[in-house]
C-alpha cells in the first residue's frame, strides 16, 4: 500500500552547492540510510520515487524546497521523517511534512508563489534599503520591466514585471552591530520564470551590486501580509519585523 | 554600486617566520583562520562548485587544538576522480580513529578555481574546515601515477610552502608521496621530504608516532626548535622501515650519462629501503566509513579490496610486481564489511575490487552470499575483471541477477598467440572466442576488449591480430544479435619499473598512432565493431616521469612553471609546454625513453626494494624474449621473483583449507558451461 508524503525542507550552508542533478542521489542515498521503504520506479534502472517541483539554481540558499515522496509501504511520519532529516547532509533539514490525501491536487498547484529573499553584505544599508524602496515602488507602478537575462546560448529578453505581486525592502540589524539591507519579493510560479537574478537586474541602474545571498523562503499563497506557506499554511511576512529580529 | 562588499580579502597567510605556533602539538596550537568565509561567496564563478565545500557524509572534522599531529591527505588531481581513492579513505579513516591524530582532505583546484584562489590569496585548502595546506604537519600526497607530478608542485605553490625540500623549515610541512608512482620517486626527488614504500596502513602509523615524538621534543608549548630540527625530523623519518628520504642519498652517474649508483650519504640509513608489506589485510578491514559524495564522482560505490596482490605475472604489468604478495579478505569479512557499509553510506552499487577480483580462491561463494543478500533490491554488485574466460562470464551472470546483461569487459592485452607469450598473459585464440560465444550465447549485448600496442618485440602482423581477433568477436556477436557491439579498446604500452619490461624501449607515440591506424584500417569494413583509442602522446610524459631520474626533476618544475597542470586531462593538452620545459632545461627524451638498457645500466630506483630481485626480473624479462611462459605461483612451484622470503606468510589464499571451488548454484544463466578447476581458472581457461 503506498503512500505519498509532502515535505518542505532546506538546502543551506554547504549543500547550496549541490545542484539539481546530483540533488537526486543525494536524497536517494539518505533514504536509504534511513533504512526507509521509498518505493522505486520500475525498469532496468530504478529511481527512487522522491519528485522535485522545480530546482533551485546553484548557490542559492532556501528553507523553501518541495518534495513528494512515494513510500512502499507505511511508515511512521513523525519518527521516519524525523530519521530522514537526520540523515541528511547538514544544511538540509525536512521543515515539515504532509500525508497526501487522495484526490488532492498536484503540488505545484500548491505552490502557486515564491517568497524570495535577497540579501546584500552589511555595508551602505540605509541608502540601499531606501533606493530598492524608491525602485520597487517604480517597478510595481509600471506594466512591463524587461530585463536581459545573459545564457551562454545567447542573451533573452524577459518581462518581470507580470511575475511580480509584491516587493518589499527593509535594513536589518546584524549580530555584528552593522545592518544590511533584505529585499523580500513575492514572485508568481506559473508563467515565465523570474529569478531573484532577472528582479535585481529590473532594480538596478548599474548602481546596486548583486546581492551577496539569494533565498527561497517559502512557496504557497500570495497574501496581503505575504505568502501563506503550502503545507503548514502559516504565513510568512512581507516586511519582516525588524524590532523583533533585534531584540 | 550600493551594496559592494568591501574587497574581501582572504586571511592573511603568515609569513614563514611566523607559522610555528599553528603547528604546535594540542592544546598549544593556535588553530588557523578557516578560508570558507572567503571561498563561498568565489563559488558560484567555477564549475562544479560542490567539489570544494565538503561536508559529505562520514567526512570527520576534528579540532585543531585537540590533535598532536595533522595531516593533509592529498590525492593530486580533481575531487570528481580522486574522492574514490581507496588508498586516501583507508589512511583518512586510521588517522582520525587515532585519539592523537587529525587528517583533512585536499584535492587538486580546476583551473577556474585556482586562477580565483590565486587572485583573491586563497591558499590549498582542506575540505573539513578550508584550513591552508601550509600550516598541517604532513602534506601526504598518493601518486597513483605520474601525471599529478605537476599538480603536487602547484598544491605546494598554492599552500604557501616552498617547492623544493631544500627550502623547508620546521615552519613548513613535511611533503611525503606514496601510491605506485612513488616506487621511482625520483623525479620528484629534490620536492618531497620523503617517499613511502607499499602498504600505508602501518607505516603510515608509524610516520605519525616519528612525528608526534619530533613535535614534542622540538616544539612544545613556547619553545623554539634549533636550527637541527628539521634534520633530526627527516632522520627520525629515514628510520621508519619503508620510508625514503631522498635528501640522503645521491645520484653517482657515468661520463656518458648512464647511472651508476644511488648511495647513501647519511650515516645510518639503509642502502636499500625496503617496501612494506601488510602480512594479514583481516587486521586492516578498511575503509569501513566511506565518504559519500554531494557531487559526481567516477566511482559512486561502496567499495572492499577483496585481496591485494597478483601473482598473474603480467610482465607489463607493475602493480601485479610491486604489491605482492597475494593476500586475501576472508569471505566472511567481505559479506560484513559489505553489508555495514551499504547500510552506512546508503550507496547502492558495491565493487569488489583487487587487480584481478574473479581470482580470489572463494568467489563464487562471495559473489552469491552477496547476490543472494541483494536479491531483489536495488543494490548491485559489480566486479572489476577482466579475466578472459567463461568463469569470468558465470560469475557476471550472478552478479548481474538484479540488472542488466549488457557489457563484459576482458584484457587479453595483445593480438597474436606470440605477443600474449612474450608479455605472459596465457590466454589462447580459442579461449577468447569461446569466451565470446559463452556471453554473447548468455543474452550479454556487448563485450569490451582491453588490448596495448608498443610492447616489446611486436611486429605489425602482432598488431594486426588485435584487428583480427575482434573481427572474429564480432562475427560471434552478430550470430546472437543485430545489435551486439565488440569494441576494441587499445592503449599505447607504458614501461614501469620494477617489471621485467623496465629495461625496454617505449615506442615514440608517431608508431603508436601508426600502429593504431593498422587496426583502424583492418576494421573499416566491419561497422559494428569500434575502435576505442587514447591519444598516443598521452604516454610520453607519463614514460618519461616513470623511469627518469634526478635529472628530470628541473623539467617537472620548469613544465609547471609554465604551466603544466593535469597532464592527464584531455582539456589540458600540456605535451607542448612539457616540450618546450624539457628543451630548457635539457632533458633528452629519446635517452630516458625511447633507449632500451641493459643488463649492468643501474637504474634510478635500484635503492628502492619492491620485494622483486633485479636478477628475476632480468631472468624473466629474458625468458619473455623467448616467449617462455611462467605460471602463477599460487598454484605452481614458486619461481624465487624474492618478494616472500623475510614475511610471515606466502601467499594469503584459500582460508577454509586449500583452494576451494567455486561453488555456483545450479543452472545458472541458462547453459553455462561446466565450471573449470581451479588451475584451469588461474591458468585463463586453458
Amino acid at each position: 500500500m503506498s503512500q505519498r508524503y509532502r515535505i518542505r525542507w532546506t538546502k543551506e550552508g554547504r549543500t547550496r552547492y549541490i545542484s539539481a542533478r546530483d540533488l537526486t542521489s543525494v536524497w536517494e542515498r539518505a533514504l536509504r540510510r534511513a533504512d526507509l521503504p521509498i518505493a522505486y520506479s520500475e525498469g532496468f534502472t530504478p529511481h527512487a520515487k522522491v519528485s522535485f517541483p522545480d530546482a533551485l539554481p546553484v548557490s542559492y540558499g532556501s528553507t523553501g524546497e518541495y518534495a513528494e515522496l512515494t513510500f512502499a509501504a507505511p511508515i511512521t511520519p513523525e519518527r521516519d521523517i524525523a530519521r530522514l532529516s537526520s540523515s541528511l547532509p547538514d544544511g538540509m533539514d525536512i521543515l515539515t511534512y504532509l500525508k497526501v490525501p487522495d484526490g488532492a491536487p498536484k503540488l505545484a498547484r500548491m505552490l502557486r508563489a515564491t517568497l524570495w529573499e535577497l540579501i546584500w553584505p552589511p555595508v551602505d544599508a540605509t541608502e540601499l534599503t531606501e533606493l530598492l524602496h524608491r525602485r520597487s515602488d517604480e517597478l510595481m507602478a509600471s506594466d512591463a520591466a524587461e530585463v536581459i537575462r545573459h545564457r551562454p546560448d545567447g542573451d533573452r529578453t524577459i518581462d518581470v514585471r507580470p511575475a511580480m505581486l509584491a516587493i518589499a525592502a527593509s535594513t536589518h540589524p546584524t549580530a555584528g552591530g552593522d545592518a544590511r539591507t533584505v529585499l523580500r519579493a513575492v514572485l508568481r510560479n506559473d508563467g515565465p520564470t523570474v529569478r531573484p537574478t532577472d528582479l535585481h537586474a529590473a532594480l538596478t541602474r548599474g548602481d546596486i551590486a548583486e546581492p551577496a545571498l539569494n533565498r527561497r523562503v517559502a512557496q504557497g499563497e500570495h497574501v496581503p501580509e505575504g505568502l501563506r506557506e503550502a503545507l503548514s499554511g502559516t504565513v510568512d511576512p512581507l516586511v519582516l519585523d525588524v524590532d523583533a529580529e533585534a531584540a | 554600486m550600493l551594496g559592494t562588499v568591501p574587497d574581501r580579502r582572504a586571511p592573511a597567510v603568515p609569513p614563514r617566520s611566523r607559522r610555528l605556533d599553528h603547528r604546535r602539538p594540542g592544546a598549544a596550537a593556535v588553530t588557523p583562520t578557516s578560508y570558507w568565509e572567503t571561498i563561498d561567496p568565489l563559488l558560484s564563478q567555477v564549475r562544479k562548485p560542490a567539489q570544494y565545500v565538503g561536508g559529505e557524509h562520514n567526512q570527520v572534522a576534528s579540532d585543531w587544538d585537540a590533535a598532536d599531529t595533522r595531516w593533509l591527505l592529498c590525492y593530486p588531481d580533481t575531487y570528481e576522480v580522486g574522492q574514490p581513492n581507496q588508498g586516501i579513505q583507508i589512511l583518512y579513516e586510521i588517522l582520525n580513529e587515532r585519539a592523537t591524530a587529525l587528517a583533512e582532505r585536499a584535492y587538486a583546484p580546476w583551473v577556474d578555481m585556482e586562477a580565483l584562489q590565486r587572485e583573491h590569496g586563497i591558499p590549498a585548502f582542506s575540505l573539513e574546515h578550508h584550513r591552508p595546506l601550509w600550516a598541517f604537519d604532513v602534506f601526504a600526497v598518493t601518486l597513483p601515477h605520474e601525471l599529478g607530478h605537476t599538480n603536487l608542485l602547484n598544491l605546494l605553490d598554492l599552500g604557501s610552502v616552498p617547492i623544493r625540500s631544500a627550502g623547508r623549515s620546521v615552519e613548513d610541512p613535511i611533503v611525503l608521496v606514496g601510491g605506485h608512482a612513488a616506487y621511482n620517486p625520483e623525479p620528484l626527488a629534490p620536492f618531497i621530504d620523503a617517499a613511502v614504500m607499499g602498504d600505508g596502513e602501518e607505516v603510515t602509523l608509524e610516520v605519525d608516532d616519528a612525528i608526534r615524538t619530533w613535535k614534542r621534543i622540538h616544539l612544545g608549548d613556547g619553545q623554539s626548535p634549533g636550527p637541527d630540527a628539521r634534520g633530526d625530523l627527516l632522520k627520525r623519518l629515514a628510520a621508519v622501515e619503508g620510508v625514503y628520504v631522498p635528501a640522503f642519498y645521491e645520484p653517482r652517474y657515468y661520463d656518458d650519462g648512464r647511472l651508476r649508483q644511488t648511495v647513501s650519504v647519511e650515516p645510518g640509513v639503509p642502502s636499500r629501503v625496503p617496501k612494506r608489506t601488510v602480512q594479514d589485510l583481516e587486521q586492516w578491514a578498511y575503509p569501513r566509513k566511506q565518504i559519500v559524495p554531494m557531487t559526481e564522482t567516477v566511482h559512486e560505490r561502496f567499495s572492499v579490496e577483496i585481496f591485494r596482490g597478483c601473482t598473474r605475472g603480467c610482465r607489463f604489468c607493475q602493480a601485479g610486481m610491486i604489491t605482492r604478495p597475494v593476500r586475501e579478505r576472508r569471505p566472511e569479512t567481505i559479506q560484513k564489511l559489505v553489508e555495514d557499509g551499504v547500510r552506512d553510506t546508503g550507496f547502492n552499487e558495491v565493487g569488489l575490487l583487487s587487480l584481478s577480483s574473479a581470482d580470489h580462491s572463494a568467489i563464487g561463494s562471495v559473489a552469491r552470499d552477496l547476490a543472494d543478500t541483494y536479491e531483489g533490491t536495488t543494490t548491485s554488485l559489480s566486479l572489476p575483471s577482466t579475466r578472459v574466460d567463461a568463469f569470468n562470464v558465470t560469475l557476471s551472470n550472478e552478479l548481474a541477477r538484479n540488472g542488466r546483461r549488457t557489457g563484459l569487459t576482458f584484457a587479453p592485452e595483445a593480438g597474436s598467440e606470440r605477443m600474449r607469450a612474450v608479455i605472459n598473459k596465457m590466454v589462447s585464440e580459442a579461449d577468447l572466442l569461446r569466451t565470446a560465444e559463452t556471453s554473447f550465447s548468455e543474452g550479454w549485448r556487448h563485450i569490451k576488449l582491453y588490448f596495448m600496442v608498443g610492447l616489446p618485440t611486436e611486429q605489425d602482423e602482432d598488431v594486426l591480430a588485435i584487428a583480427d581477433l575482434g573481427i572474429k568477436a564480432y562475427e560471434i556477436a552478430r550470430k546472437y544479435g543485430k545489435a551486439n557491439k565488440v569494441t576494441l579498446s587499445v592503449g599505447g604500452f607504458v614501461p614501469k619499473p620494477h617489471t621485467p619490461f623496465q629495461w625496454v624501449a617505449q615506442d615514440p607515440p608517431e608508431e603508436i598512432r601508426r600502429k593504431l591506424s593498422l587496426i583502424r584500417h583492418a576494421i573499416k569494413a566491419h561497422g559494428g565493431l569500434k575502435l576505442r583509442t587514447n591519444d598516443p602522446e598521452e604516454g610520453v610524459i607519463e614514460g618519461l616521469l616513470a623511469r627518469g631520474d634526478r635529472r628530470v626533476a628541473p623539467a617537472v618544475e620548469r613544465a609547471w612553471e609554465l604551466g603544466a597542470r593535469f597532464d592527464g586531462w584531455h582539456e589540458m593538452p600540456t605535451l607542448e609546454t612539457w616540450m618546450q620545459a624539457l628543451a630548457e632545461t635539457g632533458v633528452d627524451l629519446d635517452w630516458f625513453s625511447y633507449r632500451e638498457r641493459d643488463e649492468n645500466e643501474a637504474l634510478p630506483w635500484d635503492h628502492l626494494d619492491s620485494g622483486l630481485e633485479k636478477s628475476w626480473l632480468w631472468e624473466d624479462w629474458q625468458d619473455s624474449l623467448t616467449e617462455k611462459d611462467l605460471d602463477d605461483c599460487r598454484w605452481s612451484a614458486c619461481y624465487d621473483c624474492g618478494v616472500c622470503p623475510g614475511l610471515s606468510i606466502d601467499h594469503d589464499t584459500g582460508y577454509t583449507g586449500g583452494f576451494q571451488l567455486p561453488v555456483l548454484p545450479q543452472g545458472l544463466g541458462g547453459g553455462s558451461e561446466d565450471l573449470p578447476t581451479a588451475p584451469e581458472r588461474y591458468a585463463s581457461g586453458s
